[in-house]
């Protein structure tokens, strides 16, 4: 072989398969994705903050919808129970009572009814609130007695209907529906998710900038390695890719922070939040955030913290 | 291979760094551009790399107009430029051997593959024992000759150098220019700018003049190698070596 020969053959640039190439560039976004986390950890007291600034900005939402969510059980479950109480006059006579009975149980709306004495009611009060010296103390019983109606179905307007058809008839004190605070707790609900919605959309901006920021800040003090490999050929998306990565963890791990913050959050409440949801009876239970929306949350702020140090690089990335 | 056709190039503030400048470089030749500073080396260089945009005429690198190269494209011409800065542009946050490296992760190689051209490039500037080394504990020459690695390593066809031993004493800028015309020998094509003129001189290769923007002198000079000039055991063992110009890939 000539010398020519030789030189010629040891320049033949290598080709790669495509399956080598799909194989190298894995490996290249995989390292990518590790050098952007080992970067976060060289700087730690900076990408804590960064870290805990988007972890913050992420739980003030989640807790909201939380709320929401543990709000809306009652809702469900109320719903199905439309009742409606009739207290009656404190000197009201036992055939006023049983004629009221006996219209309730002809009327087609009601499904079912329960008399609760005056007696009955200071004793259940007492049970229920834990003021039993106090309610025993009283000379009289304050406590009306009362009729609890339950319609035949969940709509308002049957308990509206209920409503005036027993008001001011004879031994009736006043009409209450318990739908009216059911009514208060919709509007309640849907007013807090348009603010959770709200502060969805607030926040993820608030999210981006952070990202947007932090990334800013790292492409300023790797303006000599960035300068370097643009000189040497590196396209501006093989440049921003570090970045881009960087972003997502940031993101990611805001996220996650997020999310242990409000599940440390529900262990502290766990305890008082099940006393009171017993007294409104078993099948109510403090509930957390769920797979779904904990899925949402991380994959959420992943996607925004990618979004925000794009914006970042497609500002400052030009300039080189 | 590299050819300026009449070339202007007037900076922002009006400042004309060049003027009308034309000359042709051939496959596998060695030039060096000289003038004082300021003369338009540097620009001349970067309006090659597209660092810079000329004003006006033409510059076409292995038969394109490299100003009409779309922007996205430029990354993928670049690569195929090795270049060689005065302060060798080298990261200090990462190993010698990594510096040497990045070319070669720009374009996507297989570690392995990477690796072993790494080595290969190391070798060849004299540096491989030190590729573990953090190239700031490197004294000026080795760094110089990383920079020549790092150019070197995905095999361009046109080396471009700006001042490569602007920081050097004479006896390791000989060094240097040793490792250059071995270069050429392999038929890369060889653009040095320099204002080192009592080196260049001693050279004999084809000198470029510069001054105040326009070319004012090209000399073709019979070849005298730098092997000779620095006179080392190494150098003269491959002076005696004969140019291979057919020998590089197009």
């Amino acid at each position: 072989m000539t010398a020519a020969a030789k030189t010629r053959r040891n320049n033949t640039k290598i080709r790669l398969s495509t399956r080598q190439h799909a194989v190298a560039w894995l490996s290249l976004h995989r390292e990518c994705a590790m050098a952007a986390l080992r970067r976060l950890w060289q700087q730690p007291a900076s990408s804590a903050m960064t870290l805990a600034v988007i972890a913050i900005a992420l739980l003030l939402p989640a807790l909201l919808y939380v709320t929401g969510k543990n709000l809306s059980q009652f809702d469900n479950g109320l719903a199905q129970a439309n009742l409606v109480t009739v207290y009656l006059q404190a000197d009201v006579d036992e055939a006023s009572i049983e004629e009221l009975q006996r219209q309730m149980a002809a009327h087609e709306r009601i499904s079912s009814t329960r008399y609760i004495s005056a007696a009955q009611a200071a004793t259940d009060f007492a049970q229920w609130s834990g003021l039993g010296d106090v309610v025993g103390s009283l000379a009289d019983n304050p406590l009306p007695a009362s009729i609890v109606i339950q319609a035949s179905d969940a709509r308002y307007e049957t308990a509206v209907q209920l409503q005036e058809t027993f008001n001011g008839l004879p031994g009736v004190d006043f009409v209450q529906m318990d739908q009216l605070w059911l009514q208060r707790l919709d509007s309640f609900l849907s007013l807090a998710q348009r603010a959770v919605v709200a502060l969805i959309v607030v926040l993820s901006l608030a999210v981006l900038f952070i990202t947007g920021n932090s990334i800013r800040t790292s492409i300023a003090s790797r303006e000599a390695e960035i300068r370097v490999m643009n000189l040497i050929g590196a396209t501006n998306g093989f440049i921003a890719r570090p970045f881009l990565y960087s972003g997502i963890w940031y993101g990611l791990l805001g996220g996650a922070l997020a999310w242990i913050l409000l599940a440390l959050l529900m262990l502290v409440l766990r305890g008082p939040a099940t006393e009171l949801l017993a007294y409104y009876g078993h099948q109510y239970q403090l509930q957390g955030l769920g797979a779904n929306a904990s899925f949402a949350l991380l994959g959420g702020s992943a996607v925004l913290g990618w979004l925000g140090a794009r914006l970042s690089v497609s500002r400052h990335l030009t300039r080189f | 291979m590299i050819r300026f056709d009449d070339v202007s190039k007037r900076y922002q503030g009006g400042h004309e760094a060049l003027k009308q400048v034309s000359f042709e470089l051939e496959k596998g030749e060695m030039a060096f551009i000289t003038g004082r500073s300021g003369a338009g080396k540097s620009t001349l260089l970067k309006l090659i790399m597209l660092i810079e945009q000329l004003n006006q005429g033409q510059i076409l690198v292995s038969g394109r107009n490299i100003n009409r190269l779309p922007r996205r494209q430029i990354p993928y011409y670049r690569r195929r430029i090795g270049v060689v800065f005065q302060d060798h542009q080298l990261l200090f946050d990462r190993s010698v051997f990594d510096n040497v490296m990045l070319p070669l992760q720009i374009e996507g190689y297989d570690r392995h593959e990477a690796a072993r051209r790494v080595r290969a490039a190391l070798d060849k500037v004299g540096l491989l024992d030190k590729e573990k080394l953090n190239p700031i504990t490197l004294s000026g020459g080795e760094q110089q000759r990383v920079g020549i690695a790092r150019a070197v390593v995905n095999r361009p066809q046109i080396l471009l150098a700006d001042e490569p031993t602007g920081n050097l004493d004479p006896e390791l800028a000989a060094e240097i220019m040793v490792l250059f015309e071995q270069f050429n020998q392999v038929g890369v094509c060889m653009l040095i700018a320099s204002h080192d003129l009592s080196l260049i001189t001693r050279l004999k290769h084809r000198m470029l003049t510069l001054n105040q923007g326009r070319l004012i002198k090209d000399e073709h000079q019979p070849s005298r190698t730098a092997a000779a000039v620095a006179g080392t055991s190494f150098a003269s063992q491959t002076a005696s070596r004969p140019a291979s110009p057919t020998g590089h890939r197009t």
